[in-house]
C-alpha cells in the first residue's frame, strides 16, 4: 500500500474513538450510531454506481441495505426514547472522513476504484467495531440502545469478514 | 434427473404467505416449528424437525436475510424486516442452510 493511501486511509477512519465511553451521552452515541451508518451508506451507492465489479457492487448494495436498516431502527428508537442525537467531535470526524474518502473514490477508476473502496471498507469496519466494543456498547445508558448496539454487532462483524474475503479476491486478480 | 428434481421440489415446497409461530422448537409430526434470524444468526443454529412440519423462520433484524440450503433444495431468497418464510419438509436428511448476503452465518436442519 502507498504511504499516502494509508496516510490518507487513517485520517479517514482513525478518528472513531475520540469520545470516551465514561463521556459518552447516549444523544452523542445516536449521533455516532447514525453518521457511521450513513458514510457507508454514501461509500456503498458510489461502489454501486461506479464499480464495474459484481462482487464490489454486491457489497456495496449489501452495505446500502443493511446499514440503511439499522440507522432506521436506531432512529426509531430515539425517537420513542425521545432522545435527539447530538453533534459531537467523534460523529463530526467520521462525517469529514466519510466525505474525504468519498471524495478520494470519486477520482479514481476500474480496479483503483475497488481497491481502494474494499480496503478502506476492511479498516472502516474494524475501527466502527473497535468503537462498538470500548465506546458505544460499554457507554450507553439506555438499556434498550445498548441491545440495539449488541443485536447489529454482529452484522458489522459478518461486513469485516465479507470485506476481507472480496479484497482477498481483489489481490487475487493481480 | 428431472424426477429427481421435482421430488425435491415437492418434499420442500416453499408455503406462500409465511407463517409466524410460537417460538421454539417443536417434536411431534406435522408441528408448526418456529425459529428465529436475529443478530445475524439462525436461532437456533441447530434445529430438528419431524416429516410434515411446517418451519417458519422469522427475521427479527432490521436489514434483509435468506435461508439457503447448501444443496440447493430450498431458498427463501431475501426475507426482508420483520417479514418470515416457511416450509413444509417431508423428506428425511440434514440439511446445511446459509444467509447468502451474510455467508457467515449457519444452520443445520435435520428432517427425521
Amino acid at each position: 500500500m502507498k504511504v499516502h493511501t494509508l496516510t490518507a486511509l487513517l485520517c479517514f477512519v482513525a478518528p472513531v474513538a475520540i469520545v470516551t465511553a465514561q463521556g459518552v451521552t447516549d444523544a452523542q452515541i445516536a449521533s455516532i450510531v447514525v453518521t457511521a451508518n450513513q458514510v457507508d451508506i454514501d461509500a456503498g451507492r458510489l461502489a454501486i454506481s461506479k464499480s464495474r465489479n459484481p462482487d464490489v457492487k454486491a457489497f456495496g448494495d449489501l452495505m446500502v441495505k443493511d446499514h440503511t436498516g439499522v440507522n432506521k431502527s436506531a432512529v426509531d428508537l430515539v425517537t420513542k426514547l425521545h432522545v435527539t442525537p447530538q453533534d459531537n467531535p467523534t460523529s463530526q470526524a467520521l462525517k469529514a472522513g466519510g466525505d474525504m474518502n468519498v471524495a478520494h473514490l470519486k477520482t479514481l477508476q476500474d480496479a483503483d476504484f475497488d481497491k481502494a473502496y474494499v480496503d478502506h471498507e476492511v479498516a472502516y469496519h474494524q475501527q466502527v467495531l473497535d468503537a462498538v466494543d470500548k465506546t458505544l456498547i460499554p457507554g450507553a445508558k439506555n438499556e434498550e440502545l445498548k441491545a440495539l448496539l449488541v443485536k447489529v454487532r454482529p452484522a458489522f462483524v459478518a461486513h469485516l469478514d465479507h470485506a476481507k474475503m472480496v479484497q482477498a479476491a481483489l489481490s487475487g486478480k493481480k | 434427473m428431472t424426477a429427481l428434481l421435482l421430488f425435491v421440489a415437492m418434499t420442500l415446497a416453499p408455503i406462500p404467505g409465511g407463517y409466524s409461530g410460537p417460538a421454539g422448537s417443536q417434536k411431534e409430526s406435522g408441528q408448526r416449528v418456529a425459529l428465529v434470524i436475529e443478530a445475524t444468526s439462525f436461532m437456533p443454529a441447530s434445529a430438528t424437525v419431524h416429516v410434515g412440519d411446517r418451519v417458519t423462520w422469522t427475521n427479527k433484524d432490521p436489514f434483509p436475510h435468506s435461508v439457503t440450503s447448501r444443496d440447493g433444495s430450498f431458498d427463501s431468497k431475501e426475507i426482508a424486516p420483520g417479514a418470515s418464510w416457511t416450509y413444509r419438509a417431508q423428506r428425511k436428511g440434514t440439511f446445511a442452510y446459509i444467509c447468502t448476503l451474510h455467508p457467515t452465518m449457519k444452520g443445520t436442519l435435520t428432517v427425521k
